[in-house]
């Protein structure tokens, strides 16, 4: 029996018991080589924020304000005129000195801990393709998303939680296709918790209280549904369903406490601060520590960072995001968990050191997308902190150096999970799929 | 589907003594030359380089020849990516070390680069089809076979035996009959059998008692619900479209989900159903075919939706595989894609109504009508309000310092004796009072109030502030006026992306919004601002007003119309996207037939519209090879779990072989045989012993046939999610039969079949994600079926399982003879009595449990893996 057979009569998701044997003979139920990451949590500042204004420092962008950019202008979505420096000042941190603009400047505290790639660059300057390339391999849709490539190749730690959440106050763009398993199992799909910071834990996890029957009748039941099914024949679909059943019991007890944050120490919870994304931050750490795989944080519905009309505005996103990033990194290492989660900072693109100038703008003080380059942050697990990888050129427009596309990003980060991205495929219409469509190449030089 | 291939695929499929340079090139230089130099250097040879072979590079182009094989130093192309001469290449930028160096390496061991099978995208013409891709397996014209030479009940179950007796096989016995009544009941109904049907059967013994109970099913009105849904799955039916900020459903998407149940109940011929999802409204009866075009005027709307649904769905083909090259395996070119895609490319969304024309026209003209008045009302209210604001503006120094002295008690008497309009100052105090307000230029005026400064510091503080005020006024509307000169005197344009334009600058605009904006200090709209119009500009508002209330009342309910596509009113010519780059055009590309479907002759060019008519004879023809094929196969699938083609939407290379190619082409021939009736195809496959064995094991045959491939037994399934949702409903006493109509979700009150629920692209049910349902984004081929521990969670907790098993206790109506209760109870979940065991394991549990034992022991029945799974 192959593994895409056995998925097909049995599914798998959280390694249930009893199957765990089957599947690790398969090639793909367990990484390839020893690794580094056991979870990963990113998150996923959503919009496209501003390279030029948070982590990649360009003092000829100051020096060159309002005058054209001597290279012309790089395509991008919408019409663009000339230099805009950044209007907030960057610092040296850490021991690393690395800069950080003065709106990250807790998490530039952590600096020692990051690795900065400068020279992050996409396809297309739209934030569909971006966000399906960064989260799913394939500027289109109808791919599996990351974390349902890692909870297929790996399956979970905890039998009892989904292995993938996805935590957004609402929906950014495109929504639930950017954590759909596509062709994989079902199973490996991103719960997705919408008002995960308002909501009671239990409305989380759809039918996860019982309102009429105690733990102890529902222990009777199961006895009983034990001994009813235990006339029938052997077959590993109807084993299956038994132990599915036994599982979910379990789960009742278990789900609804790590989901309520309530439950966490008031010291730690004030220093993630207020906010849904801090929420989710906390939340992030929690689910972590009981295993789950991996866990995705939407800063905000829609697009929050897309700041065409005024930069000014990433101060005050900055301000929701900078606190709990720091706090997040700080928790992960009280918790020991540091070392074994990787943490991913970025959006699907950056943003142009050009202004703005289209006629969809009411105010000039914005940038335009850009694919051509932009930064994303990388810590925890296998990753060498206190470094810059890569960078873009004087005024911050394209990667020249080093430029790191999201494949590369993709396979790098397979890699720290003992995964060889070439290797973990699924066989679907005929061919085969895999997370770095046919590219990709892990970036050696930020691995510890 | 949508492919670049892995060209780590290809490794295996290298048998020469090149195995290792082709494997190498494949890896290691072709996508890297593919993602950098190809879009240069192939379609349109820039500097006269083309980069298609080894022989196009050694001619090279205007600089010479590219490479000079086997010497990486002196071959133009290595020294251009290297770019440490003159020529640096490619100009966006430098390759990474570790590609120079594996394509110096390959240039060094001869520049390898196989022809076949990844030729780049050819020109319109140029692609050759093999004699070996030619006489591929399903290409081959449909041939009914002799019936094998051995003895079986059925011409069908000959096939099945030979198989089986070619690996030294036998079937198991044959299934029990209140098995067999339980399968097929769910099989063409998606219901379970009652416990009269059941009698009926078992009472009747006859040697038609099962042709009997078939023909019953058939003719059930829950058929087309069943069979319906198996194309719905393939046809990515949702009720909505993919909006990612909302619901924003397809009103009348319904009514193609119901034309489809309508078909199949009334087994239109499977031809003209093709026909009409592809061309519906040029067809003699467009009255009952259009609403077969929902399948496209529902579309997702991806690039590549339509060609994939048309391909895969009908075809079985992965034509979509083609939109940046030749497809990598199947006999595609590029050029096969962006036919069909000029197809759909000439259509339009477009609605047919299911009213008479008068009507019609009648509700457009008076929707008309109250949008534009509406128009004109807002055009109105907004000049008048910015005159008004321009007016308040010249006195902002006396409404600021209004709000300077303002106090709660006596603001109305302030306001009047300076001579201030009072809403106008109270919208002042709001926004002075903002908590979270910041503005360069206000504050001076704020800070000079938390100071206490004097009176007349202030005054002149909020008089510089004023001056301002009528300047943005002044400068936004130079500004407005410039814009409309660089729009060519229109402030509507469909796209504004690329307009160069002007603004005030970012503070400046800050102080316009907050006091002229549609919501701004000084801006009134409709209601506030009648109280400052008078005599003739107070009645014409008024008139407005009144007239649009009244045409709004005027508009008929909308009248219920289908979702279709029609041909363009201009038909445009399609070109081929180099590399799949729309920005990239190739050649025009006419529409017509896929070129291996047409019998080595040149591809067919259709001629008349879109060509879609022509497309949909050429696809729901008995000549092709693959459309009969491909839906036999279906058919199967859903009888048995799976095809006898595993891979039901691809019968390509990358395909699976058929386990019965000689069953396959015999229920094809059969199919078109019997006038393509999907009924007739149902019936005679149910009518086989081989469709009625048991699930049994047999210990030899599970050895040499563990996936049951060959079909020595039935397959055992679970129940999908309409089967379970439905029998939970009927078992239970509630379900509604009502059939058709407006979707509804999915909730605890909701008691019709599943089929009719909403079905989301955006936000798929939870309950039907939980249970496999496909993604509606998508043609699906098949359900995957996954056991996990939130469907656990649903048999314990959920809101409907409690509901229908307090009802199933009401249904059941336990009194004080519990054996008897059980008993009933086993008849009408399981259609049998209950074991000694069994009954006794039922009256224990319900005497054990004081509170509600009724329901809480048929939940325990309805989770049961006998409840769950059809034998």
């Amino acid at each position: 029996m192959t593994r895409r057979e056995l998925l097909r009569t049995v599914g798998t998701g959280f390694g249930t018991v009893g199957l765990t044997h089957l599947l690790s003979q398969s090639a793909s139920a367990a990484p390839h080589f020893a690794p580094k990451a056991k979870h990963v949590i990113f998150l996923f500042l959503n919009g496209g924020p501003s390279q030029v204004d948070t982590f990649d420092p360009k003092p000829m962008l100051t020096k060159y304000h309002g005058k054209p950019a001597p290279t012309g202008n790089l395509k991008t979505e919408r019409k663009t005129g000339n230099l805009l420096k950044s209007p907030f000042e960057f610092k040296h941190y850490g021991q690393c000195g690395t800069e950080f603009s003065e709106i990250f400047s807790k998490l530039g505290a952590c600096a020692d801990d990051l690795c900065v790639i400068r020279s992050m660059h996409t396809d297309r300057p739209n934030h569909e393709p971006s966000l399906f390339m960064l989260n799913t391999g394939t500027p289109l849709s109808g791919r599996p998303s990351m974390g349902s490539w890692l909870t297929y190749g790996l399956g979970t730690e905890n039998q009892n939680l989904p292995g993938y959440f996805v935590l957004c106050p609402g929906f950014p763009v495109i929504g639930p296709q950017l954590w759909s398993s596509a062709f994989l199992p079902a199973v490996h799909q991103g719960t997705h918790l919408a008002n995960f910071s308002k909501s009671e834990p239990d409305s989380l996890i759809p039918y996860i209280r019982n309102e009429k029957y105690t733990r102890d009748d529902q222990r009777r039941q199961l006895d009983l549904l034990g001994k009813l099914n235990a006339t029938s024949v052997a077959d590993p679909q109807l084993e299956a369903s038994i132990q599915s059943m036994e599982t979910a019991f379990r789960m009742q007890t278990e789900a609804p406490d790590i989901l309520d944050i309530r439950k966490e120490k008031p010291e730690i919870r004030a220093r993630y601060g207020d906010g849904d994304f801090a929420s989710g931050c906390l939340m992030a750490a929690r689910l972590v520590e009981k295993g789950v795989r991996m866990v995705q944080i939407y800063f905000g519905n829609g697009q929050p960072w897309d700041n065409h009309d005024d930069i000014m505005i990433h101060q005050k996103l900055a301000n929701d995001a900078d606190q709990p990033i720091a706090a997040l990194i700080q928790d992960l290492k009280a918790r020991g968990l540091f070392k074994e989660t990787l943490l991913i900072i970025s959006g699907e693109f950056g943003r142009t050191p050009v202004v703005e100038v289209s006629g969809l703008v009411k105010v000039q003080n914005g940038r335009d997308h850009n694919n051509h380059g932009f930064s994303t942050i990388l810590a925890g697990a296998g990753i060498k902190g206190g470094i810059t990888y890569g960078a873009t050129d004087d005024f911050g427009f394209k990667a020249v150096d080093k430029p790191v596309h999201p494949h590369d990003l993709q396979a790098t980060i397979l890699n720290l999970f003992g995964l060889d991205h070439t290797k973990l495929t699924y066989r679907y219409s005929g061919r085969d799929f895999r997370l770095t469509d046919v590219e990709g190449e892990v970036i050696k030089g930020i691995l510890a | 589907m949508r492919c670049l291939l892995l060209t780590l695929l290809l490794a295996p499929l290298l048998h020469s003594a090149d195995d290792k340079a082709q494997e190498f090139f494949e890896m290691r230089v072709r996508p890297v030359l593919a993602k950098n130099c190809f879009a240069c250097h192939t379609g349109s040879k820039m500097g006269g380089l083309e980069m298609r072979s080894r022989e196009s590079l050694l001619k090279g182009g205007k600089s010479g020849p590219a490479v000079t094989s086997g010497d990486p130093d002196h071959s133009l192309l290595v020294q251009a990516i290297r770019q440490q001469g003159e020529l640096k290449m490619p100009p966006q930028g430098r390759l990474k070390d570790e590609e120079i160096e594996q394509i110096a390496a390959w240039v060094k061991s001869g520049a390898v680069w196989p022809d076949a099978p990844t030729a780049p995208a050819a020109k319109a013409g140029e692609y050759i089809v093999t004699p070996e891709q030619r006489a591929f397996w399903s290409f081959q014209p449909i041939r009914k076979p002799a019936l094998p030479n051995v003895e079986a009940k059925t011409p069908i179950d000959r096939f099945i035996v030979a198989k089986l007796h070619e690996k030294g096989l036998e079937p198991v016995k044959p299934a029990d009959k209140r098995t067999l009544i339980r399968r097929a009941t769910y099989d063409l109904t998606g219901l379970p059998p009652t416990p009269e049907e059941i009698d009926a059967f078992l009472a009747d013994k006859s040697s038609t008692a099962f042709e009997k109970v078939v023909d019953r099913l058939l003719v059930s009105p829950h058929y087309g619900e069943r069979w319906g849904r198996h194309w719905l799955d393939v046809a990515r039916y949702s009720d909505d479209k993919l909006d990612p900020t909302g619901e924003t459903p397809h009103p009348n998407a319904f009514r193609y989900r119901d034309w489809v149940i309508h078909a199949f109940n009334h087994d239109m011929p499977y031809d003209l159903f093709v026909k009409a999802q592809i061309a519906g409204d040029q067809l003699p009866e467009p009255a009952k075919t259009a609403a077969g075009l929902g399948l496209y005027a529902l579309s997702p709307e991806f690039q590549d939706d339509r060609v994939d649904v048309t391909t895969r769905g009908f075809l079985a083909l992965t034509v979509a595989c083609a939109q940046c090259h030749n497809h990598k395996f199947d006999p595609i070119p590029q050029t096969d894609y962006y036919s069909i895609l000029g197809i759909f490319n000439n259509t339009k969304m477009n609605e047919f109504p299911l009213a008479p024309g008068a009507v019609v026209d009648e509700y457009k003209a008076r929707k008309k009508k109250a949008d534009d008045q509406q128009t004109v009302l807002e055009t109105y209210v907004r000049s008048q309000g910015l005159q008004l604001a321009q007016i308040h503006a010249t006195h902002t120094a006396d409404y600021l310092m209004a709000v300077r002295k303002d106090k709660l008690d006596d603001r109305e008497k302030n306001a009047a004796a300076a001579g201030l309009d009072l809403e106008t100052l109270n919208n002042w105090i709001a926004y002075v009072r903002k908590p979270k307000l910041e503005h360069p230029y206000l504050k001076p005026f704020l800070d000079a109030l938390a100071a206490n400064k004097p009176e007349a510091e202030v005054r002149k503080i909020a008089e510089d502030f004023q001056a301002l005020a009528l300047e943005v006024f002044t400068e936004k509307k130079t500004i407005d006026d410039k814009n409309y000169i660089r729009l060519g005197g229109s402030s509507v344009r469909s796209d504004l992306s690329s307009a160069d334009l002007l603004s005030l600058e970012r503070d400046k605009y800050f102080l316009w919004r907050d006091l002229y904006d549609t919501k701004g200090v000084l801006i009134y709209g409709e209601n506030g601002i009648a109280r400052f119009l008078s005599g003739e500009f107070r009645t014409y508002l008024k008139t407005l007003r009144q007239d649009l209330d009244r045409y709004t009342k005027e508009i008929p309910e909308q009248y219920p119309y289908l979702q279709i596509i029609s041909d363009a009113d201009s038909l445009k010519k399609q070109k081929l996207f180099i590399r799949g780059d729309r920005n990239n055009l190739g050649d025009e590309v006419p529409p017509r037939n896929l070129t291996i479907l047409c019998n080595g002759g040149p591809p067919k060019v259709f001629t008349k519209g879109s060509g879609r008519l022509e497309l949909a004879e050429a696809i729901a023809s008995p000549d092709n090879p693959l459309t009969a094929r491909v839906m036999v196969n279906r058919i199967w699938q859903s009888h048995f779990g799976t095809g006898i083609v595993r891979t039901t939407s691809n019968f390509g290379q990358l395909g699976e072989r058929p386990v019965n190619p000689e069953l396959l082409d015999y229920l094809a021939a059969r199919f078109i045989e019997n006038k393509w009736s999907i009924k007739a195809m149902n019936r005679e496959i149910m009518l086989t012993s081989t469709y009625q064995l048991s699930t049994d094991d047999s210990p030899k045959a599970f050895t040499a046939d563990p996936e049951n491939r060959l079909l020595w037994r039935a397959n055992r399934t679970r129940l999908d999610i309409e089967e379970l949702r439905d029998s939970l409903l009927f078992v239970s006493g509630k379900l509604d039969p009502k059939t058709g109509g407006p979707p509804e979700h999915l909730t605890v009150d909701n008691k019709r079949r599943t089929v009719y629920g909403f079905v989301s692209r955006k936000d798929l049910d939870p309950l039907l994600a939980l249970f496999d349902f496909p993604n509606p984004n998508a043609t699906s081929e098949q359900r995957i079926v996954t056991t996990v521990p939130l469907q656990g969670l649903f048999f314990l907790n959920s809101p409907l399982i409690i509901k229908e098993t307090e009802a199933l206790a009401e249904r059941i109506g336990s009194t004080g003879d519990q054996a008897a209760s059980i008993q009933k109870t086993y008849r009408l979940l399981f259609g049998r009595a209950p074991t000694a065991q069994e009954l006794a394991l039922g009256t224990e549990f319900l005497k054990s449990n004081k509170d509600q034992p009724w329901p809480k022991y048929l939940q325990v029945l309805l989770s049961s893996n006998e409840f769950i799974f059809i034998g």
